[in-house]
């Protein structure tokens, strides 16, 4: 069965960053959105198996995302890809539930190191 | 159409390209004020050299311009101008809590823009392979009469300004402080180059 994946950011150079750089594995069964609140009417309409979350995007941005989810009781293992890289905003964002925290531009060994330590790989 | 429109996939481009600097450029700011900074998506703007007056003229209420120039390989190279409007600069004052004995505020905020302006244009380069040199910051009156004649005394013609609104929100306090991109033809047909060659591997 494949994975559902989203990925979520306001760039569609950055969507295609994250899309190019995913393992083979991950990249069949795709959903892009442009900002939080496509992707919170996509998570709450199906189940989705991986989010990449940028965090600065307008309409609801990626802390809105992470506390709708909480908030609604929405589980899914949350990537966050963010430029930034403030030390406080990365416990902000795993103090939400975040399962990992990727600096701008996305460097592929790490993202497949994470991808490792949850078990996506 | 002129040289100096982008496309929407090269604004697209620039657009990212912008938030990871900014990103990093915060990130500075938040260590150097001891505090957290909550960012929003910047607007970028183009503005051709004979309007540069025009919209600067609107937003010439700034009490506090720091200039610096900063220089690239392949003719990369410009003067960027961090404008901050008065409310926003008492606020800074503040916010840097500077005392008598210590620097003046006018040493702080040229400290605070040449971090914003260097992180901001250091990360900007990485991304496009290049790499930067600075003059050092320059805290410019805010008249545009003062202003005009330091631009005029650039070593370049310049004709095109990228002009970024960046907000930054403080907790407590917040200011907004734009950042002018002021960059000669030369050096925008390089960069456009550059986002095409970005483009072109997607």
């Amino acid at each position: 069965m494949s994975t559902n994946v989203l990925i979520c950011d306001d760039s569609n150079l950055a969507r295609k960053q994250v899309l190019r750089s995913l393992p083979e594995s991950l990249s069949t069964d795709v959903q892009l959105a442009k900002d939080g609140q496509e992707a919170l009417e996509i998570l709450r309409r199906q189940s989705i198996d991986i989010l990449f979350l940028d965090l600065t995007m307008p309409i609801i941005d990626g802390l809105g995302v992470l506390q709708a989810l909480k908030d609604e009781g929405i589980q899914l293992p949350v990537f966050v890809i963010s430029a930034d890289v403030q030390p406080e905003m990365q416990s902000r964002v795993l103090g939400l539930g975040a399962k990992a925290f990727l600096r701008k531009p996305i460097a592929l060994d790490t993202l497949n190191e994470h991808l490792r330590n949850h078990g996506f790989l | 159409m002129n040289a100096f429109d982008l496309t929407e996939d090269q604004h697209d481009c620039l657009q990212e390209l912008i938030n990871v600097a900014m990103g990093q450029a915060s990130d500075q700011l938040a260590r150097y004020l001891d505090t957290f900074v909550y960012l929003k998506v910047p607007s970028i703007e183009q503005v051709k050299a004979e309007h540069l007056f025009d919209t600067l003229n609107n937003d010439l209420k700034a009490t506090a311009v720091v200039s610096q120039g900063f220089f690239g390989y392949e003719g990369i190279r410009g003067e960027a101008l961090l404008m901050y409007q008065p409310q926003d600069s008492n606020r800074l004052a503040d916010l840097l809590g500077y005392e008598a004995d210590e620097l003046t505020f006018d040493e702080q905020i040229i400290d605070l823009s040449s971090i914003l302006t260097t992180t901001f244009l250091n990360v900007f380069a990485s991304q496009i392979d290049n790499q930067m040199s600075y003059s050092a910051p320059r805290l410019l009156s805010s008249s545009l009469d003062k202003i005009n004649q330091h631009l005029k005394q650039q070593s370049f013609n310049w004709d095109f300004a990228l002009k970024v609104r960046i907000s930054y929100q403080v907790t407590d306090y917040s200011f907004n402080c734009d950042m002018v991109l002021l960059i000669p033809e030369e050096a925008i047909t390089n960069i456009k180059t550059v986002i095409d060659r970005i483009l072109a591997d997607f």
